[in-house]
């Protein structure tokens, strides 16, 4: 008797066991390898052979589970019979299986599947980049601690223009409302500061802010280094403080963590540097430095003119509602005490979010969001489409299968697997493409914009997003493709199914959901097309249409002087003039010309406008208000209507003087001479003439065109920032290094903002509006390819279901011509539908569009119809060939393909 | 009587080996793997001689029997194979179209 061998590994030994069915051959298999082993054991040792046991295992292990090995637990004969494994419970017979058949069943109809999945990537795709954009842009572009507890107050009425005035608030209306306001608490103000920063290699403007001390601890930020603003700060004359963002350090002071303590020059005077903010830190718009508000009570007093943004947390228990309610209360009390300044002023308390957040940019993202909520419509019909017609045209399958005796769970449970394999591939690929696009759409945005777009550090692929769009995937698909199951399942005999099945095109009602999903497909996709198209024509117009200026040829120079050596009128009146004659010296330069504001460039002045005469207690309108040099207008070719130009005559020792627009001369003078009128800018202001009229410009895009606009003689009201402009009849770029030369030569001190051609600076002021345009474009593309597809695969089920039927009409004498109609006839009420429904979601979209786009988009009929009439002509030739194909085959085939 | 079943090239090496040990003690797997592996030279997986031994099986070629329990591999039975006068006809039929197939090519085929 020879001594009880060595045990092999128990878990290779048990998986073996598990994995072969038959008992007989369990025995002699196990067997076998314990003889085996025990041999092996006596030569290499125990712990070689358990190695060696298990490699002999788990190929053997995987053979009996992939099947390859007939288990033959049942005798030879059996083992073939499709009833038998029918019958088999589908959860025993393991996943694995079910996911190896579902993937066969897909593969067998290749293309199918792909659209499938397909159509399921880009619908994610497209869905999870518009929700993410959204997302970082528009809906939380903020993240601190507890941001929907801060607002802003502001001295506007929210909703009255397309945008918050949110740099609104007087600082001794604010200075009152932080005495008194009990709704809000830890009330901070912000007023624009851009400084020139001087000193260092390369000069330049940097985006920056003066802001109350207990700014950054109501934002619940910390610095990085050293510290913020204390209370001290905030005292007169001790504003020579600043706090550095972290990109605006590293990039100029190259992350030198010695930073603090040192002086650096802003607008030429030294800044002792006290702080550095964290990464990502740049609120608001973009803010790369900041100093404190240290205004003397001069300054403090300041009620006429509102230049400050406020912001603050609301008390606990109040809402943006209630603190709205203070705050107007607020405004009518001052407007009572201050009659002369505050009585037009009204006051008003929005979200932190909204207050900051561009409106127009709320409107974009809004259609976005609809746009890319209709493609998933158009994705899950089309899905739905292609999966009904699947389970149709599988329903002799299922009726084979369950008259073998296959039980109804059995098949439901291989559908849902099928539907879950499909699923997850095209969240696979839609991840990826959503990963991919959201890098392009990144990158796409326009360096010039980017300080605009709140948010902009945020933009990226949010894991819960995806996971959320994965979700509705798996369900959208799964659900579609259950239905067919369930209605195989449900019918009654097999034999009767199995008829039914064969014989046309499946039951009418199915017949008709399908048609609707498909004329949907359509109805959407045209709305689509015409939402896309008209806000790419608005694009198109704001761009190259009537501007009321010439665009081309023109070099532009911006640039902001320092407040404090150009304190004194007479230096900012000689800088310029000095510059001005330096341009005109220039070679190629035919005209040149300065203004405070480029039109297009996204900052504007406004003044509320009071014409000599009007009651006291009027309502005063704010009108546009500009600052130019005599040859603005000639340089812009800018054409005036009535009077004389802007000359040297008009100087600053002499009674103001100005142009008015003609938008604004029809407003206050309609049907009356505008020349030698007079009117006021501010109550105490002085008396101002009209000399002249000009055509109208288009200062911005948002606004429109006709805007009323004041020109004032830049020699009778200098300002701190100046564009020039010059026109040459060769390439303006030509001009560029001429025109820093001469700024350079004038202030060599002096940083240069920008130097852009006039072109350039309407494109990049457009930049991202073409940027939404085009991202919208994309989609109605993609929403077209889907519903094109949709149609034609259906059509192409259809007749390859009718075929029989068509072989026996050719047979008895149809004519090809007869057949296609008959088969097409179908397509044309499907796209007649769908274009019928599709024309009145347009047309009614198109004017929600007009007032949410502040009349930027006008709805065009030419449009509409020209979408229709490209719409029809696709899809009805998708609709169409499948017709003809059938129309064309041999009547012999055809009856045969039984 | 039953039609001659047809056997392919891996199943007529296992036929060959069966036929060799039959009748004996050495009559179930190992043996045969072994033997398999020595006369042809070259490795067998086990999954493979089980899969055609239960095909042969299946087929009628072959026939088996439970042995007794042995200790040394750990109170499992043995199975052992015999080939049944079904699978020595096809083993004679695979033979002689094997035999038909190379004659006149002696030349080729035993020149060494």
């Amino acid at each position: 008797m020879t001594p009880p061998a060595a045990n092999p590994p128990i878990w290779a030994e048990r998986l073996l066991r598990r994995s072969v069915r038959d008992p007989e051959w369990r025995e002699s298999i196990t067997g076998d390898l314990r003889e085996e082993f025990a041999a092996m054991a006596a030569r290499l040792g125990v712990a070689a052979a358990g190695r060696w046991y298990w490699q002999q295992t788990l190929p053997l292990v995987v053979r009996f589970l992939a099947g390859r090995i007939v288990p033959a637990a049942t005798p030879a004969r059996h083992r073939l019979s499709i009833a038998e494994v029918e019958q088999q419970s589908a959860l025993g017979a393991g996943w694995l299986r079910e996911v190896r058949h579902a993937w066969r069943s897909l593969w067998q109809r290749p293309a199918l599947s792909a659209t499938i999945v397909g159509t399921l990537a880009l619908a994610l795709a497209a869905n999870a980049v518009i929700y993410n954009l959204a997302d970082a842009m528009y809906l939380r572009p903020f993240r601190f601690k507890d941001v929907d507890r801060l607002v802003l107050v502001v001295a506007d009425i929210v909703g009255s223009k397309p945008y918050i005035d949110n740099v609104s608030v007087a600082p001794a209306d604010f200075r009152d409302w932080t005495r008194s306001a009990t709704t809000v608490t830890d009330l901070r103000a912000v007023e624009w500061w851009d400084p020139n920063l001087s000193g260092v290699d390369i000069p330049e403007q940097v985006p920056g802010f003066k802001v109350s001390p207990g700014f950054f601890e109501l934002l619940g930020a910390q610095p990085l280094i050293g510290r913020t603003f204390a209370a001290e700060d905030g005292q007169p004359e001790a504003h020579r403080r600043a706090v550095l963002a972290h990109a605006f350090w590293e990039r100029q002071f190259a992350a030198d963590p010695g930073i603090v303590g040192r002086t650096i020059r802003l607008d030429g005077e030294p800044f002792e540097v006290i702080g550095v903010m964290p990464p990502r830190f740049a609120v608001p718009f973009g803010a790369q430095v900041w100093s404190p508000i240290a205004y003397d009570e001069k300054t403090w007093a300041e009620r006429e003119r509102g230049y400050l943004m406020v912001m603050g947390r609301l008390a606990p228990g109040q809402t943006v509602a209630t603190a709205h309610d203070e705050f107007t209360a607020l405004a009518k009390r001052q407007a009572r005490e201050f009659p002369v300044t505050n009585r037009e002023r009204p006051a008003s308390v929005v979200s932190f979010t909204r207050g900051l957040s561009d409106e127009a940019v709320g409107a974009f993202v809004a259609i976005w969001q609809a746009a890319a909520g209709l493609l998933l419509f158009v994705a899950c019909a089309n899905i739905a489409n292609l999966m009904l017609a699947r389970g149709t045209e599988r329903e002799p399958e299922f009726a084979v299968r369950l008259a073998l005796g296959a039980s109804r769970g059995r098949l439901i449970l291989q559908l849902f697997i099928e539907g879950l394999c499909l699923a997850t591939m095209g969240v696979t690929i839609g991840t990826g493409l959503t990963a991919v696009a959201m890098q392009y759409s990144k990158s796409a945005l326009p360096a010039g914009v980017i300080r605009y777009v709140t948010g902009y550090e945020f933009i990226g692929v949010d894991a819960r997003v995806v996971a959320a769009m994965a979700l509705l995937a798996v369900v959208a698909t799964v659900i579609f493709s259950l239905l067919p199951a369930i209605h195989s399942s449900r019918a009654a005999t097999a034999t009767s199914s199995l008829a039914a099945a064969r014989a046309t095109t499946g039951p009418a009602r199915r017949q008709w959901v399908r048609s609707f999903l498909a004329g949907a497909q359509v109805a959407l996709t045209l709305t689509l097309a015409v939402a896309s198209t008209l806000i790419v024509g608005a694009v198109e117009r704001a761009t190259n249409g009537v501007l009321g200026f010439d665009k081309r040829g023109v070099m532009t120079a911006e640039l902001t002087l320092p407040e404090r050596p150009y304190e004194s009128h007479e230096r900012r009146r000689q800088f310029t003039a000095a510059v001005l004659e330096r341009l005109q010296a220039l070679p190629g330069a035919t005209d040149v010309g300065a203004i405070h504001t480029l039109p297009y460039s996204g900052s504007s002045t406004s003044r509320p406008f009071s014409p000599e005469g009007a009651p006291a207690d009027a309502p005063r309108r704010d009108v546009g208000l500009q600052r130019v040099s005599e040859h603005y207008f000639t340089t812009m070719r800018i054409p005036l209507v009535a009077g004389r130009p802007l000359n040297a005559g008009d100087r600053p020792d002499l009674p103001p003087v100005a142009l008015v627009s003609q938008a604004l001369a029809e407003r206050y003078w309609p049907g009356l001479d505008p020349l030698g009128r007079r009117f006021r800018l501010s109550n105490d202001g002085a008396w101002i003439t009209v000399v002249g009229v000009t055509a109208d410009v288009m200062h911005d895009w948002l606004t429109g065109r006709r805007e009323p606009t004041v020109y004032r003689p830049m020699a009778q009201d200098p300002t701190l920032s100046i564009a020039f402009v010059a026109r040459t009849s060769g390439s303006p770029e030509a001009l560029a290094r001429g025109m820093r030369a001469a700024v350079t030569a004038v202030d060599p001190d002096q940083p240069l903002l920008a130097l852009r051609t006039m072109d350039d600076v309407v494109v990049e002021k457009l930049a991202g509006v073409d940027y939404f345009a085009k991202l919208l474009m994309v989609m109605s593309g993609v929403a077209l390819l889907l519903a094109l597809t949709g149609i034609y695969s259906l059509m192409a089920y259809v007749t390859a279901r009718r075929t029989r039927e068509i072989g026996v009409r050719v047979a008895l004498g149809a004519t090809s011509a007869q057949v296609t109609r008959l088969a097409a006839s179908r397509a044309t009420r499907i796209v007649a539908g769908g274009v019928l429904t599709g024309g009145a979601l347009a047309a009614g979209l198109s004017t929600v569009m007009q007032t949410a786009l502040f009349g930027m988009v006008v709805p065009n009929p030419v449009v509409i119809s020209a979408s229709v009439v490209v719409l029809t002509a696709v899809t009805m030739a998708a609709g169409y060939l499948p017709a003809r194909k059938a129309a064309r085959q041999d009547p012999w085939v055809a009856l045969r393909s039984e | 009587m039953k039609p001659t079943p047809y056997v392919g090239e891996f199943e007529y090496s296992v036929l060959l080996a069966v036929l060799h040990m039959d009748g004996g003690d050495d009559a179930y797997a190992v043996p045969i793997r072994a033997l398999l592996e020595e006369r042809t030279g070259r490795p067998v997986a086990r999954g493979a001689l089980y899969t055609a031994l239960e095909r042969l099986e299946g087929k009628g070629c072959l026939r088996s029997r439970m042995g007794d329990p042995t200790a040394e591999r750990g109170g499992k039975a043995r199975r052992y194979f015999s080939v049944t006068p079904l699978g020595v006809r096809a083993l004679k039929a695979m033979h002689a179209s094997l035999s038909n197939l190379s004659r006149g090519l002696e030349a080729v085929l035993e020149e060494s």
